[in-house]
């Protein structure tokens, strides 16, 4: 089996139907300021850097046994590096916001950008390392493949959204309870 | 129409409500002071209805113009906590800028008059850096009125003002009540305010406990209020 | 007053403060020189392949130096609570923006114009050979990093760990602009125009500053009033 199919393409795949996710989120929540979309725009980016993140490592262990190297700077890789810091800085943005619900709007902000730029470096790191990528002969078991990963990575994204309301409701309690 | 109508403001952070349903009016001439303890949400109403937020429900006009309207800035002067000029310019380069920003037809001019009116006209060339605390407060109330406007915001516009500087600011808001200008001051100097206030509008835990024409046991006892109405 | 002479109010007003004080130019020009000087302490800076990254080079002194200046943009309307004065003026955040990002163009780009003949005396490049073309791709490549710089500099004011996040925000989106600069910058400062198969970059430039400058222009109110 190649291992581009195996990995890269079921797992960068769910972390671009993730970043699709967190910018609707984020495009809903700028609009409406409902916080169900902002938990949801949290819970899409950590889905899209998990699944990012294992297809790097996956990446750097196909290397690996190809060449030796854990490392090489070709298109793909180089795009998921800088992808996976893009949104990973969103993630920190939150960190550094106190207020709520200026924390949500500035990662809903940061997040646009951060969308926007995606197919910018994906065709800079093409033109920088340009290289033939091989034609994929799509069969049912690698779209079941694809598909699973990426239920996989929605369960995990409704999961997380939940945990982030809940989290939501009992700070507003715990406020609450510390007011009276 | 009323110059400032905030009608059923709540505020959000995060889930929980900071303002709940605030209704209230101030009518054209009239000085509204917003009372209440720390945290109870006068800073946050006057923040939005100075723009600089937005509600979470409800509304606010102006004149009947939403607050980040161009127009209804223009009729706004605010005064914060922070003096808002720059130490790195000088007062009159200060105040000329904020008359380019809003739109006055001689920017200098206007700025000589308010320093004038201020008592900082032979300081005018001076670096606020070098200013003294007094003197940068007399600035701030300069910048807040050089525009002329119809509504003044002020947050605490007594604390931490040497006695120079509130009669300076009291004079001038006397002048603007008698000239049919409104002024909203958010205060924990009941005394000062009410001195100027023909209304009160008391906060309590982001709630509008009381809301109406101040009225001589007010003046009399500052603490009425509170007591009356509040947590005591 | 029209959108352009409120930008260019602000603009004059950061312009003139700077100067005045010099902080932002002077930490950032020195910051430049010090890294020009470690680089060729890690490279040898006449050897050749040295020469043929020196572009890359030249735009991580650019990058690294030009944040001390972004980082002050909206900063400098920290003391005193200036920034709520400006947002309780008649001026649109785009207006405000717009201001300070030309502002802070002005003032990166002097310090890249100074630090380029430093550059060239160091690594011994032609770099005055194609000097249009490459003041072209340094305005293209210091708008972008100033527009973005600029907008996280108003996200971040105001945030805990201001210093750390500006620049942690801003590099990973500048990628596209960076890399494009770089490439051009090699070939220019070697003394070789840019080729037609190297138009492409340009054109991504052109269109990244474009993007990020609309958006930004779209969404620094949300930013600003919430």
């Amino acid at each position: 089996m190649r291992e581009d199919v195996l990995y890269y393409i079921p797992l960068g795949g769910t972390a671009a139907l993730a970043a699709v996710t967190a910018l609707i989120a984020s495009i809903g929540f700028l609009r409406t300021r409902n916080f169900r979309f902002d938990s949801l725009a949290r819970a899409a980016t950590e889905t899209l850097l998990a699944f990012l993140a294992a297809g790097i490592v996956s990446g750097c262990f196909v290397i690996h046994s190809a060449s030796g190297r854990w490392w090489t700077w070709d298109a793909r890789l180089t795009a998921a590096l800088v992808c996976w810091l893009l949104f990973a800085t969103c993630l920190m943005l939150r960190q550094a916001v106190e207020e709520p619900s200026r924390r949500a709007a500035f990662a809903a902000v940061w997040t646009v950008f951060a969308c926007l730029d995606v197919p910018l470096v994906v065709a800079t790191a093409a033109w920088w390392k340009p290289g033939k990528a091989l034609p994929i002969e799509w069969t049912w078991g690698r779209f079941g493949l694809l598909a699973a990963i990426a239920v996989v990575g929605g369960l995990f994204t409704v999961v997380r959204a939940r945990q982030e309301e809940a989290r939501r409701e009992l700070d507003s309690r715990r406020r609450k309870a510390f007011e009276s | 129409m009323s110059a400032v109508a905030v009608d059923g403001v709540w505020k959000f952070y995060g889930d929980y409500p900071a303002l709940r349903d605030i209704r209230l009016e101030a009518a054209p001439g009239t000085c509204l002071a917003l009372i209440g303890r720390n945290g109870a949400g006068k800073t946050t109403l006057l923040r939005i209805i100075a723009g600089f937020s937005r509600p979470g429900r409800g509304q606010v006009r102006i004149f009947g113009g939403e607050p980040r309207d161009t127009a209804t800035r223009r009729q706004v002067g605010f005064l914060g906590h922070g003096i808002s000029v720059y130490d790195e310019l000088s007062a009159i380069e200060n105040l000329t800028l904020y008359g380019r920003l809003y739109g006055l037809a001689d920017p200098p001019g206007a700025a000589r008059v308010w320093l004038e009116r201020t008592g900082l006209a032979r300081v005018a060339n001076g670096l606020v850096r070098e200013f003294s605390r007094g003197m940068r407060q007399r600035l701030a109330v300069a910048r807040a009125f050089l525009h002329e406007p119809r509504v003044l915001l002020l947050d605490e516009p007594f604390t931490a003002l040497d006695d120079k500087a509130i009669a300076v600011l009291s004079g001038l808001l006397r002048e603007a009540l008698a000239a049919g200008k409104t002024v909203v001051m958010s205060t924990h100097q009941l005394r000062e305010a009410l001195e100027l206030a023909s209304h009160v509008a008391l906060l309590v835990r982001g709630q509008l406990a009381f809301h109406g024409a101040s009225t001589p046991e007010m003046a009399a006892d500052p603490g009425y209020v509170y007591a009356r109405y509040g947590e005591g | 007053m029209g959108f352009f002479r409120q930008a260019g109010v602000i603009a004059a007003k950061d312009l003139r403060a700077e100067l005045r004080t010099k902080e932002a130019i002077n930490s950032s020009l020195a910051f430049a020189l010090v890294i020009l000087l470690m680089f060729s302490f890690a490279f040898d800076p006449l050897a050749d392949t040295t020469r043929e990254i020196s572009g890359g080079l030249l735009w991580i002194v650019f990058a690294f130096a030009g944040t001390l200046v972004l980082n002050r943009s909206f900063a400098r309307e920290l003391p005193n609570d200036c920034l709520d004065g400006l947002i309780a003026a008649p001026v649109s955040g785009a207006a405000l923006f717009l201001g300070k990002a030309c502002a802070s163009f002005l003032l990166v780009l002097g310090v890249q114009l100074v630090s380029l003949p430093v550059f060239g005396v160091f690594y011994n490049v032609p770099w005055t050979r194609q000097f249009p073309e490459l003041l072209l791709v340094l305005v293209l490549g210091t708008w972008g990093l100033t527009v973005v710089g600029t907008i996280s500099s108003a996200l971040t004011v105001n945030i805990r760990l201001r210093e750390l996040m500006l620049p942690m925000l801003t590099y990973p989106i500048l990628f596209p602009a960076l890399l494009g600069a770089m490439q051009l910058t090699a070939g220019l400062v070697a003394g070789n125009p840019i080729g037609p198969d190297e138009y492409g970059w340009l054109k991504m430039m052109v269109g990244f500053d474009v993007i990020y400058t609309a958006v930004s222009l779209a969404l620094v109110e949300t930013i600003l009033v919430g």
